[in-house]
């Protein structure tokens, strides 16, 4: 094994010395490069945006824009990461501070830097269509979901909507782009150990699977999403954290003829590229999902590894009627995802088990739609989450799944609001009943983001809302 | 001179710093031999301390101290008590961050608990007046509501909200000796240096505070919190450098806030829409231990025509952390409750809101009878109806499209032009560059940029060769960076020193037999980059004849100092019109354009302007329909201390936004004609959204935030 090591801007810096609950954040800011700010330490903020080298699905290298604030140092061992002080200087500046600072994007210029690495992502994104405007698009392309994960206090975000969007394409000798075309660096084993605790990232699932057999207690790791949370926010600091994201095993999607099968460590925006819209369902609910900046981390192995309640995921692969396939060192076993939560945050998931993928089984249901309710358009966590997948043929319902996220302590099926459609005709009168049976699943909460009064009123609501649309074609 | 830099969009001087990581912020600071200094705070709020278990967090590895006695530093709650939820009760110091927050996570704070009161609806919670505002009364408003014709009587709320700036509050505090340097966020260097010094009881003297660059901070930075003198004093103690970043979550607690509000507001009127009565009284909380007060009396009592007010502000001291001024401290209060009732008693009277405002502007002062230096309410306006298409207004819920009803609303702002004496120097250098500075501060407005324009035309130099120097304390005395006050008096101050300068040097030349401007009369001596000529006289620089004279440069510090206001009433004046759509579905309110018109005399940089008062929409959008400090009254924890369920606004959530500046100097106010900013754009804004939202669906929400089960 090499020293474990990582290059920012362009100069490699030692990860060895550092202690295992480092995040890549206090990792650059401690190596003099303070450019990258902590605005919240969870994700929320986007000050710490940087940009790192990951294999790429149009190109072969990607640069990739995530919060710095979650991830741990050690997992970017052998990677290329850029911060806003390597993407240029006040007297050769990257375009896209060139437009920044001339557009007025930045105002007390704390969420800046984060906005730069958010912004220089999508310009370097290959596939942005720049002839190509469109909701949330610029005229050049550029996609205003890019910068979903930022927060600005003061400019009112207009200028720096401005600056996003008299981008042009990197010209060619740019070396970032150039970079695009060599393949991103492979992923090494690493293994960094400190104040007695441990870093490790395995070679093989195998390998990974025996750790876990061996020391049960062991943390699986993989977007570190959920993780960056525990450490900064909850102080949690694990004895073993096992790194499982660049496992090829667990990077596969693959569509066969009865199921496509989702690698659990791929990040939710491959996914959402890979799968190119062939799944409607989940192309409704990932601009949905938290921002840009967590879907270029977050997975699906960890949504539901965490076993949170408000899983947007769940909402909508419950609908899909999604298994999920678990693997530990003894063997294999696929459980229906409405099987797999059994409490507040708990599931069937045994110490050692890993989630390995994702199966949704095919053919889909032609009538999908994914409500989120929450207040903002980005970046909000869900009051109530619902997903429906709806077979409807000769006016009748056929096949109804409903999945439900934020009304109960877990993510569940509305079995009886199904039962109240299956066999109906698809008319008011149906849709009407069932809105009652509807209201009343679940558990709804009162809490700080909505009122146990409003989640069931919304949950009637948005069966009301997908009649409308699939009757009237109305969008709303 | 006719390329002039005031009034042009120059891009912000800092940009290229701020755009490429290079602008240093407090926490950017890392002198060497650096201790991590975290904060433990309490977890009830109320309570005596009994005792602090700190052995286990010393015994953790790199934990240089634990301090649990804060002997020595005065703090503004007594000690040995807990006042509120959240209060610094130790600090843990390690040579690195993690070590420091591990250290003071297993620090045991024990207490015996006493009854707490944190809600100000509490029966228990007593209000009390205010010693800052007094009541105030002309004619007889009571018996105006008696005698009608209309009357409004209406109670309004405002949720408490966190300032959440992007900046994490910092301290770096830097002893040498009985010397101390601290890199501070903060609006007011030198306030901030008196105010460790005093806490420490060590002469003012000795205490250096720097803060060049400020993350926002929109009033949380403004007086000086128990964090910044903490840092300071375990600096002291450890005799190490100390860095003390507040988290997100103690930002909550630990930096104030905009308190919450209970207002009730009547108002009579004739059935022309002449305002006849206002009754207006105001309570918002406050902390047992430090009353705050604010201006949210103000704007009922003096913005319209009205022979009889009646206003009372009362405050309600409960077991809370103590609040403080959040952008439009007070104005944009009182205003959601006037200005939702001019709505209703437009829609009374059946009179065009912007009609039915314009009946009542009032031409001077209504509570000092002064004139205003220039009164432009009006014309703000009208130049807002035409410009928003305000015409294209429906009755309430006349307008729909498809699933969403769609409204329009309008609503004043007003704030005082706040101004403060205020010093500056401005030097020209024999190069043919000059400096101006002051201690000063810039928390994103500008204040550098337009410090340099205005003494490049001060100075008669382009901009480019003129540097602004801000936040240093050992700089020119300046007042807090605060109240929209600092452009119009830290500009006036360098506009002063720099004409002052520049008049130094003329005079120089024209005295000087060896200078082509020889016995030219001062008067008619034009300088324009850098050359001073004179009609009939030849020209030379500025660097010519201080070399001659054997000086690299050539200073002069100003004071400004405002007029006394008796005669003339300085107000900026606004209008802010918005449009929206409401899901009926959903009740979801999505923004879909707004444009606010000011008056704020002379514009120095229509760019950062611009930007300046869209950020104030934006912040007036997330006071209307998101922002919300939410509280379990069980034990007074802030149960949405994060930027995950304090909701701010994000991209999607702002549509096309304009603001508009009427052209124009207020020059009987500051000799620059300038009047602020940033607090006017945020005023008016949560009452046009909730007008907004009335004329889409009919349903009039008293209460913000405007939040989605208010609408069902
Ligand atoms: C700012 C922010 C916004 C968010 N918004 C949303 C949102 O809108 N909707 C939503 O649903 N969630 C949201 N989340 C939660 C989180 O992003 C998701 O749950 C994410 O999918 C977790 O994936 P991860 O790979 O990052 O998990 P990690 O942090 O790596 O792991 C999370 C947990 O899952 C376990 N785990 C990970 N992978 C596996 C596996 N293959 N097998 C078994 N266990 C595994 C880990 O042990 C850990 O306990 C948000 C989080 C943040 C920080
Ligand atoms: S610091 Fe806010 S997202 Fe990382
Ligand atoms: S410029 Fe201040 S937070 Fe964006």
């Amino acid at each position: 094994m090499t020293i474990p090591q990582v290059n920012v801007n362009g100069r490699w810096l030692a990860l060895s010395d550092i202690p295992v609950h480092t995040t890549l954040l206090d990792f650059v800011r401690d190596s003099g490069l303070t450019g990258s700010k902590e605005g919240c330490a969870e994700g929320e903020c986007g000050a710490c945006a940087v940009l790192v080298a990951q294999p790429g699905i149009t190109t072969p290298t990607e640069w990739v824009a995530v919060n710095a604030c979650l991830l741990p140092a050690a997992s970017v061992d052998g990677q290329e990461v850029i911060t806003a002080e390597g993407l240029g200087r006040a007297d050769a500046l990257h375009p896209v501070q060139e437009a920044m600072a001339v557009r007025g994007g930045s105002q007390c210029g704390y969420c800046t830097p984060g906005f730069v690495c958010g912004m220089a992502a999508e310009y370097y994104r290959a596939d942005r269509d720049c002839t190509h405007a469109g909701q949330d698009h610029g005229p050049n392309g550029f996609d205003l979901h890019a910068l979903s994960g930022n927060l600005c206090r003061c400019t009112g975000y207009r200028p720096i909507r401005d600056a996003a969007y008299s981008l042009g394409t990197p010209p060619a000798e740019d070396p970032l782009a150039t970079r695009r075309d060599e393949p991103a660096a492979a992923p090494v084993a690493t293994e960094v150990t400190r104040d007695g605790r441990t870093y490790l990232r395995p070679r093989t699932l195998p390998d990974a699977l025996r750790v876990l057999a061996e020391q049960p207690e062991t943390a699986p790791v993989a977007g570190c999403t959920d993780w960056g949370v525990g450490v900064n926010i909850h102080g949690r600091r694990a004895d073993r954290v096992l790194a499982i994201d660049r496992l090829a095993e667990l990077r596969e999607l693959e569509v066969h003829a009865d199921a496509i099968e989702i690698g659990a460590a791929l990040s939710l925006t491959e996914i959402e590229r890979k799968l190119d819209g062939s799944v409607p369902l989940l192309a409704e609910l990932f601009p949905q999902f938290a921002s840009r900046l967590i879907r270029n981390r977050a997975t699906l192995g960890g949504n539901l590894g965490n076993g949170s309640p408000i899983g947007d995921a769940s909402a909508a692969l419950l609908a899909l009627g999604a298994e999920v396939l678990l693997m530990d060192s003894a063997g294999r076993r696929t459980v229906p995802l409405a099987d797999y939560f059994t409490g507040y945050r708990e599931s069937v998931l045994r110490p050692g088990e890993l989630i390995t993928s994702i199966r949704i089984p095919l053919p889909l249901a032609p009538v999908t739609a994914f409500h989120k309710i929450a207040k903002r358009r980005f970046d909000d966590i869900s009051s109530v989450a619902i997903g429906f997948a709806l077979d409807i043929t000769g006016g009748v319902v056929r096949r109804a799944h409903i999945g439900l996220g934020g009304v109960a302590a877990t993510p569940l099926r509305a079995y009886a609001t199904e039962a109240a459609l299956l066999d109906r005709p698809w008319t008011a009168d149906t849709v009407a009943a069932a809105q009652q049976v509807l209201r009343a699943e679940g558990t709804p909460m009162d809490d700080h983001r909505a009122s146990a009064r409003y989640r069931a009123a919304m949950l009637g609501q948005s069966l009301a809302k997908l009649h409308a649309e699939t009757t009237e074609g109305a969008v709303g | 001179m006719t390329d002039m830099a005031t009034g042009t969009p120059l891009s912000r001087v800092d940009g290229l710093l701020k755009v490429t990581g290079g602008a240093d912020y407090a926490a950017d600071h890392n002198p060497p031999g650096l201790l991590h200094a975290v904060l433990v705070t309490s977890t009830v709020s109320r309570a005596t301390i009994t005792g602090i278990d700190t052995a286990k967090a010393r015994a953790l590895p790199g934990v240089a101290d634990v301090i649990t006695d804060f002997g020595g530093v005065k703090l503004p709650f007594p000690a040995g008590e807990i006042s509120f939820f959240g209060q610094p009760v130790a600090i843990a110091l390690a040579g690195t961050l993690q070590q420091a927050q591990h250290a003071a996570s297993v620090v045991a704070v024990r207490v015996t608990e006493k009854p707490a009161v944190t809600s100000m609806d509490d029966r228990q919670a007593i209000a009390v007046p205010s010693e800052e505002v007094a009541d105030y009364a002309r004619g007889d408003a009571d018996a105006a509501l008696k005698a009608g014709p209309i009357v409004l009587d209406n109670s309004f709320t405002v949720a408490r909200e966190n300032h959440n700036p992007m900046e994490l509050p910092a301290t770096v505090a830097q002893w040498s000796g009985d010397e101390l340097t601290v890199w501070d966020k903060t609006q007011w260097v030198q306030g901030t240096g008196k105010h460790i010094a005093a806490a420490l009881d060590v002469p003012e003297s000795s205490v250096r505070v720097i803060c060049p660059f400020i993350g926002g901070a929109f009033g949380s930075a403004g007086r000086t919190w128990p964090h910044q003198v903490l840092a300071a004093y375990a600096a002291r103690r450890v005799k190490r450098p100390v860095k003390l970043v507040l988290t997100r979550k103690q930002m909550y607690s630990g930096v104030g806030y905009r308190p919450e509000s209970r207002q009730r507001l009547a108002l009579a009127a004739g059935a022309d829409g002449r305002i006849t009565g206002i009754v207006h009284e105001l309570k918002t909380e406050t902390a047992r231990y430090e009353a705050y007060s604010e201006d949210a009396a103000e704007l009922p009592k003096m913005l319209y025509t009205s022979p009889n007010v009646r206003s009372t502000y009362r405050l309600v001291p409960v077991d809370v952390s103590a609040g403080t001024f959040m952008r439009g401290p007070g104005f944009v209060t009182g205003a959601f409750a006037l200005e939702s009732t001019l709505d209703e008693l437009a829609e009374r009277v059946d009179i065009d809101p912007v009609e039915l405002r314009l009946r009542n502007v009032a031409d001077r002062n209504q509570i000092t009878g002064t004139p205003f230096t220039q009164e432009r309410f009006a014309d703000c306006l009208r130049r807002g109806a035409e410009a928003f298409g305000w015409a294209r207004r429906r009755p309430p819920k006349a307008r729909r499209e498809g699933n969403l009803l769609i409204g329009m609303g309008m609503a004043s702002a007003a704030h005082p032009n706040y101004m403060s004496a205020a010093s500056a120097v401005a030097r020209i250098n024999a190069d043919g560059t000059a400096v101006v500075a002051s201690a000063t501060a810039d928390m994103g407005p500008g204040t550098a940029t337009a410090m340099s324009q205005l003494a490049a035309d001060g100075l008669g130099l382009p901009v480019a060769k003129v540097r602004a120097m801000l936040g240093d304390s050992t700089l020119p005395t300046a007042p807090m960076h605060a109240g929209s006050a600092t452009l119009a008096s830290i500009g006036s101050a360098v506009h002063t020193a720099s004409v002052a300068v520049r008049d130094a040097v003329v005079r120089m030349a024209v005295l000087d037999p060896a200078s082509p401007l020889y016995q030219a009369d001062p008067a008619t001596v034009t300088v324009h980059n850098g050359v001073m000529s004179a009609p009939g006289h030849g020209s030379e620089r500025y660097g010519d004849v201080l070399r001659r004279h054997g000086k690299d440069s050539i200073d002069s510090t100003q004071t400004w100092k405002p007029g006394d206001g008796k005669k003339a009433s300085s107000y900026e004046f606004g209008a802010v019109f918005a449009e929206v759509s409401v899901d009926i579905r959903l009740g979801l309110v999505r923004i879909r354009r707004m444009r606010g018109v000011y008056d704020i005399g002379r514009v120095v940089n229509p760019k950062l302007a611009h930007s300046q008062a869209i950020g104030g929409l934006v912040g007036g959008i997330g006071m209307a329909l998101l922002e919300s400090t939410a509280r379990d009254h069980r034990d007074g924890r802030i149960v949405n201390a994060n930027m995950a369920d304090y909701l701010v606004p994000v991209h999607a959530d702002v549509p096309d936004l304009e603001a508009e500046f009427l052209d124009g100097a207020d020059t009987a106010s500051t000799p620059i004609g300038v009047k602020g900013a940033a607090e006017l754009v945020i005023i008016g804004v949560p009452a046009a959204i909730a007008n907004a939202v009335y004329n889409a669906t009919g349903v009039r929400v008293r209460d913000l935030p405007i939040t989605l089960d208010k609408l069902l």
